[in-house]
């Protein structure tokens, strides 16, 4: 084991954290936003066959093959190339946000349709007969029973988009991965390299863990179940 | 504690309801005056229940009319409007429901379940609702368990809390969809000496119940349904005393060979 | 935008090799997901009755695999197969150049992802199994095979199926990431046609409708598993 390579490759890998970091959080925030929307479009019927259409889609392919149809394969359209969105478009960066965004959105939404599922009907009763419009409704009693219940699934969720941002390096993007990839090509001692990215995604993860953990107890004091036979 | 104002607190006219092919409601006239403790009975499967929630709009009836103080309601083909919905939302706010299964928001606490619509519906101040709520917990005797979860608690100390919620409305009338069928037998009494409470105070209720003698004692009328019509409507000594049908009298037998 | 011809059997046109590509992803996907389900098998064994040693190595496996990407443990089991393999063969002696195939690299790869993820689903059946059914196979005097096979996988089968249904879409879903082997599976096919014809999204796009069709297709035959061996289980509380 050299233990100089080891470090300088440490510090090497982690020049491309705040990219990794950037796309995860970013594509986390635009995937709960979108799986919102999906979810509220579902209460007619057309809405909920374009949701399920979606969810069926992103679900169902690939999230690499997501990334270079949008990547490589929007480029093909002239109108998109003439677009105001082309600038965006054409870059790497904005191209495997984009597909994060929406690979997570197809995730996110069944999670929290599983955690809407949940909400106890009789919850939403009480609410309507005490006057709650759906807004109300929708803001204190049904997203708060159906986020708390779904918190184990989404901090799944969470790591798993962790670890698809390393696939934006195949769009030439520095990330962690990407810059593992490259130092590969560069001294071909790829299993030291590739472990050092390892440790480094590994410890976020146990993070995360360890934070949906903490959260789940601070959030769910409550036991749900026994109040809805 | 009685609204003093002209008209009735609560009327229903003419009022009919089908789930598919199952007519459950077949044109219902009933009306409540301020004060009125009303009982209603009748077999599973008659309608009582459906009737009760028509009232506010958790099943929008086919046709007829529900008046709640000066609001009324007159729905065609069991939808609401969106001008509709919003006195459908009022009505609702001059009432106080409680639900067979207490219906508790299981990730509020007992005093959070009772200022939530205070607070987020009528807009009131956190201190006023607060105050308020914690006087209700005490008249149902839960003052202590104020930040104790749902589920912490038993049937009984649940359907407590949620008439204390219903209270917090500040409603006209309160609606009692069987509050005590989801209770072990021994819990039942202290949901039902809070009732009793508070048809002595005078308010106004609406209550669907299959405990026979608690009618008798605490109504001031007693209405029996059989297959969405009012079969029998009366005092409780006229209902249960002398019923006029045939099978009012039939059920009232069964139900009272069953109890004792 | 697009010549659909580029995509049909004839002589020009791609179909014939996309569809030979789909077989490649459905075999790598195939052998990944039965490697995993013995990897998996035998992690949740050890968790479940393992000693202490059998137990931390076990957690620690599934720890390690849920955090790492995918596509790092692929690069890991390509070039450090590549490195091990020629170390090996310089050792005995053989000359060079030492190639590990893609397909070996992303079977095994894939399949320890996924036997991460299937040990738990199986640990969850098996603890989902009604202690009751198992004493009473105890009393009438199985032994641990007899038990775990007429008692216990048959039960721990019924609530792990949907699971498993899962585990088998990632499986196709993760089998993409291959493509970076050079083994000729449907990703690398699709990329290599978009690039010699430059129709990128006329041949993303089959991609993405021949990996619908599998994960269709194999959705339905799960379900179907599932409907067969719910059979005699109504009302049993499942």
């Amino acid at each position: 084991m050299d233990l100089t390579f080891i470090s300088g490759m440490f510090q090497k890998i982690l020049t491309g954290l705040p990219l990794t970091l950037n796309l995860w959080l970013l594509s986390l925030a635009g995937g709960a936003c979108l799986a919102l929307t999906l979810n509220l479009m579902r209460q007619n019927r057309i809405g909920n066959a374009i949701a399920a259409t979606y969810v069926f889609v992103f679900r169902g392919t690939p999230l690499l093959i997501q990334i270079f149809m949008i990547y490589y394969g929007l480029a093909g359209f002239g109108f998109i190339r003439q677009s105001f969105l082309w600038p965006f478009l054409r870059d790497p960066y904005w191209c495997g946000l984009l597909a994060l965004i929406l690979n997570d959105a197809a995730y996110s939404s069944e999670i929290l349709r599983g955690g809407l599922r949940a909400v106890p009907k009789g919850a939403v009763e009480a609410g309507r007969v005490s006057g709650m419009g759906r807004a109300t409704i929708l803001r204190r009693i049904t997203l708060p029973i159906a986020t708390r219940q779904a918190l184990p699934a989404y901090s799944n969720e969470v790591i798993s988009m962790l670890k698809a941002t390393a696939l934006v390096s195949t769009i030439t993007l520095m990330d962690m991965t990407g810059i593992a990839r490259a130092a590969i090509s560069e001294t071909w001692r790829a299993v030291e390299i590739l472990l050092c990215a390892a440790v480094i995604y590994l410890v976020i993860s146990m993070l995360v863990t360890r934070a949906s953990a903490w959260l789940e107890q601070r959030l769910s004091p409550w036991q749900f179940g026994r109040t809805t036979p | 504690m009685i609204t003093a104002s002209i008209g009735p607190a609560l009327s229903l006219s003419g009022l009919r309801k089908s789930f598919g092919h199952n007519e459950v409601l077949r044109g219902i006239d009933l009306s409540a005056r301020d004060g009125d403790v009303i009982s209603m009975i009748g077999a599973s499967g008659s309608g009582k229940s459906t009737l009760l929630r028509c009232i506010p709009m958790l099943e929008i009836p086919d046709a007829g009319t529900i008046a709640v103080g000066e609001d009324s309601l007159s729905p065609k083909g069991g939808r609401l409007t969106r001008t509709e919905d919003a006195i459908a939302r009022r009505m609702r706010g001059h009432l106080g429901f409680v639900f067979q299964n207490f219906n508790l928001w299981p990730h509020r606490t007992v005093l959070e379940n009772v200022i939530e619509a205070p607070l987020f519906v009528q807009g009131r101040s956190r201190a006023e609702a607060v105050d308020e709520a914690l006087a209700l917990l005490e008249k149902v005797g839960l003052a202590e368990k104020r930040d104790a979860w749902p589920a912490h608690l038993s049937g009984g100390q649940q359907q407590r809390v949620a008439i204390a919620r219903a209270l917090a409305q500040h409603p006209r009338a309160i609606l009692f969809d069987e509050p005590t069928s989801a209770l072990d037998p021994e819990l039942v009494g202290e949901v039902l000496k809070v009732i009793r409470r508070l048809a002595e105070e005078g308010r106004t209720m609406l209550i669907v119940t299959h405990e026979m003698g608690f009618a008798r004692e605490v109504s001031s009328r007693v209405v029996f349904l059989h297959q969405g019509r009012i079969e029998e409507d009366g005092t409780p000594a006229e209902v249960f005393g002398a019923p006029k049908s045939e099978r009012a009298r039939a059920f009232l037998a069964s139900h009272f060979d069953r109890n004792r | 935008m697009g010549d659909i011809g580029l995509l049909g059997f004839g002589p020009d046109g791609w179909g014939l090799v996309l569809f030979r590509a789909g077989l490649m992803t459905l075999a790598v996907s195939v052998a990944a997901f039965l490697c995993g389900l013995v990897l998996g098998t035998l992690v949740a064994w050890a968790r479940v009755g393992g000693n202490r040693v059998m137990r931390a190595l076990a957690e620690a496996y599934t720890v390690v695999l849920r955090g790492v990407p995918d596509i790092l443990v692929i690069y890991l089991f390509y070039f450090g197969g590549r490195q091990v393999v020629a170390a090996i063969g310089t050792a005995l002696g053989f000359a060079g150049p030492f190639d590990i195939s893609g397909f070996v690299a992303g079977m095994l790869a894939i399949g320890l992802i996924s036997g991460a993820s299937q040990s738990e689903v199986l640990r969850g059946a098996y603890q989902a199994v009604p202690r009751g059914t198992i004493e009473a196979g105890r009393v009438v005097g199985m032994g641990r095979f007899t038990l775990f096979r007429r008692v216990i996988a048959p039960q721990a089968m019924v609530t792990a199926l949907p699971a498993m249904g899962n585990q088998w879409q990632s499986v196709i879903k993760e089998s993409a990431l291959v493509s970076v082997t050079g083994l000729v599976e449907t990703m690398r096919q699709v990329s290599v046609a978009a690039g010699t014809t430059q129709e990128h999204f006329l041949f993303y796009a089959a991609g993405a409708v021949i990996y619908l069709i599998i994960t269709t297709l194999s959705d339905q035959v799960f379900r179907l598993a599932e409907r067969r061996s719910l059979r005699g289980h109504q009302g049993a509380g499942y």
